[in-house]
């Protein structure tokens, strides 16, 4: 029941909220004539992924937001069978001088399938991103947790050949979660930003780590 | 924009809503991964040396005996099971699930790492106990059949008691001192940056984490990773190749190994009947100048590469069993 109300609670937060291949910005050269931002990349995260992106500076009259949107997959033989989309906000919520604080709250739903099973996900992303912005360039540190909150398991002929008695469908509580941290970096000309963002990654235990325990991403947005 | 967030955000309330029924754990005995002997007394089981292990044997229990040893660590007898046949041919082919492995009891990794390199005598001492529980009579013949790990263990335990043992058949041993085990740990898992394996080994980490002596859930993610490999040529996902996989054995025994690098070839040159040593052609990790490397460890080896077959096909593809590895099993045999 707890898994319902925090998905709930994720739920009537995403539209208000935006992970780890989440569009990464420039604070300081985001214009406010800059309603649009589509971005692409590339780098690793719990694979070799590539990733594209949509985001909308939204004018709240309180703090620069941006709601976006993201599709990512994994390379491999099998394009569609990985993806990972994400929906949420990116908030800068302090600024001084040329230091600025933002936050990303994503939604998250994924899929994976192997020889043996199909999963599903849905989960929460949260971040907080702290650095130095100016027009030309910026440099900021992020540290974020990165929730399964709710997973469809649906395994194939071959899984139920070596258990028959497996079982199918929706597990909850919560059934992973990863925090990770790392730098990002950047520069930005005119309407372009470039930039570069790596780290590590841990599980929620604080003890064991992913098999590719860390994250490295190169992407580039484009401003209009 | 708002409007548009909205319904977005009534969409995936909807969608987890109406597709949770009640909670069901990861962790739950059975769920995702077979239930182990102490869970389900209906399994086939022995006790040896305090632990509780999935076992079975077949043949008359008078006749040589022929313990079949699995791969791992934390691997399974399930694929070694077409050895079943050499009962057909006058043996007694005892199968056992090592501790922490298989359908066997499972034990905290702190029982073995706090061993250090004493958790290897462990596993050693649990294969004599296996022996002893089968052996009918003080004159029974007794030879070693290890795949895999389970050929580095039958190495170690050969050269431990060199005159315990008339016969010694052993699969692709990755390597027997610790650097090449290393070394062969790493040439068969080294996925290409792209490749589909990479992904479907590395991805499930964001949908599942465990913490540490969870078994259902490590086990349930070691057997979705070991479920292919393009380099050794094994496929898990055909039917029979494993029960359930032991990744908390599995880590602690790497662990003791990086820690103590220990020698499983000591004292196999007191070894002094001829071992029969396969390998496969399609296991990419295994050429041919890998074999004569390890099989120079034993005073005596006869090399046959298994053509057609990965890694585990050598005693799993029933074809390539019935057709080239029992033949050249019995001939061994009947040699000694």
């Amino acid at each position: 029941m707890k898994t319902y109300i925090k998905s709930i609670l994720l739920s009537l937060l995403t539209p208000f909220v935006s992970t780890l291949d989440a569009q990464t910005l420039n604070w300081a050269n985001l214009q406010e004539e800059n309603r649009h931002i589509i971005h692409a990349q590339f780098g690793m995260e719990y694979g070799a992924v590539f990733g594209i992106g949509y985001g909308y500076q939204m004018n709240t009259g309180l703090f620069p937001m941006v709601a976006s949107m993201e599709y990512s997959f994994p390379s491999g033989k099998n394009l569609l069978d990985d993806l990972k989309s994400k929906i949420g906000v990116q908030i800068r919520l302090v600024q001084y001088r040329h230091f600025r604080f933002s936050a990303k709250l994503q939604g998250v739903f994924r899929r994976h399938e192997t020889g043996l099973v199909r999963l599903l996900n849905f989960g929460s992303d949260f971040s907080g991103i702290l650095g130095i912005y100016r027009p030309k360039w910026f440099f900021a540190g992020e540290f974020g947790f990165d929730k399964a909150i709710v997973s469809h398991f649906k395994h194939s002929k071959a899984y139920r050949d070596q258990h028959p008695q497996v079982v199918d469908g929706w597990y909850e509580p919560a059934t992973g979660g990863n925090f990770y941290y790392g730098v990002q970096t950047g520069f930005s000309i005119k309407n372009q930003d470039i930039f570069l963002k790596g780290g590590k990654m841990f599980a929620q235990d604080f003890k064991t780590k992913p098999l590719l325990p860390f994250y490295g991403q190169l992407g580039v947005n484009l401003k209009f | 924009m708002k409007n548009t967030s909205s319904l977005l955000a009534l969409a995936f309330l909807a969608l987890v809503s109406f597709s949770c029924s009640k909670e069901r754990f990861l962790n739950d005995p059975g769920n995702l991964v077979p239930k182990t002997v102490d869970q389900d007394p209906g399994l086939p089981s022995i006790l040896v040396n305090g632990v509780l292990l999935h076992s079975e044997a077949f043949g008359h229990p008078d006749s040589t005996m022929i313990v079949c040893i699995h791969g791992g660590p934390g691997g399974d007898y399930r694929y070694l099971l077409n050895c079943k046949d050499l009962a057909n041919y006058g043996y007694r082919v005892v199968f056992y699930d090592q501790r922490g492995s298989g359908l066997s009891q499972r034990l905290p990794k702190a029982s073995y790492t706090s061993l250090g390199l004493a958790a290897l005598d462990a596993v050693f001492n649990e294969l004599g106990g296996v022996i002893a529980h089968y052996r009918t009579n003080p004159n029974q013949k007794v030879i070693l059949l290890g795949h895999s790990w389970g050929g580095i263990l039958a190495t170690g335990y050969a050269g431990k008691n060199p005159g315990a043992i008339q016969g010694l058949i052993v699969g692709e041993p990755g390597g027997l001192k610790w650097a090449e085990i290393s070394e062969y740990i790493k040439k068969s898992n080294a996925f290409n940056l792209w490749s589909e394996s990479l992904n479907d080994a590395t991805y499930t980490d964001q949908f599942v984490t465990g913490r540490e002596d969870r078994h259902e859930i490590l086990d349930y993610k070691l057997a979705l990773l070991a479920g292919t490999n393009e380099i050794t040529g094994e496929n898990n996902t055909e039917p029979g190749s494993a029960w359930r996989s032991g990744a908390v054995i599995r880590d602690a025994f790497l662990e003791i190994g990086e820690n103590y690098k220990p020698d499983f070839s000591e004292g196999i040159g007191q070894f002094k009947t001829p071992v029969l040593f396969f390998f496969s052609e399609k296991n990419k990790a295994y050429p041919d100048s890998w074999a004569h490397k390890i099989s120079g460890a034993y005073p005596l080896a006869d090399l046959h590469k298994v053509a057609g077959v990965g890694h585990s096909g050598i005693f799993q593809d029933k074809k390539t069993w019935q057709e080239k590895t029992l033949p050249k099993l019995l001939t061994y045999l009947n040699s000694l």
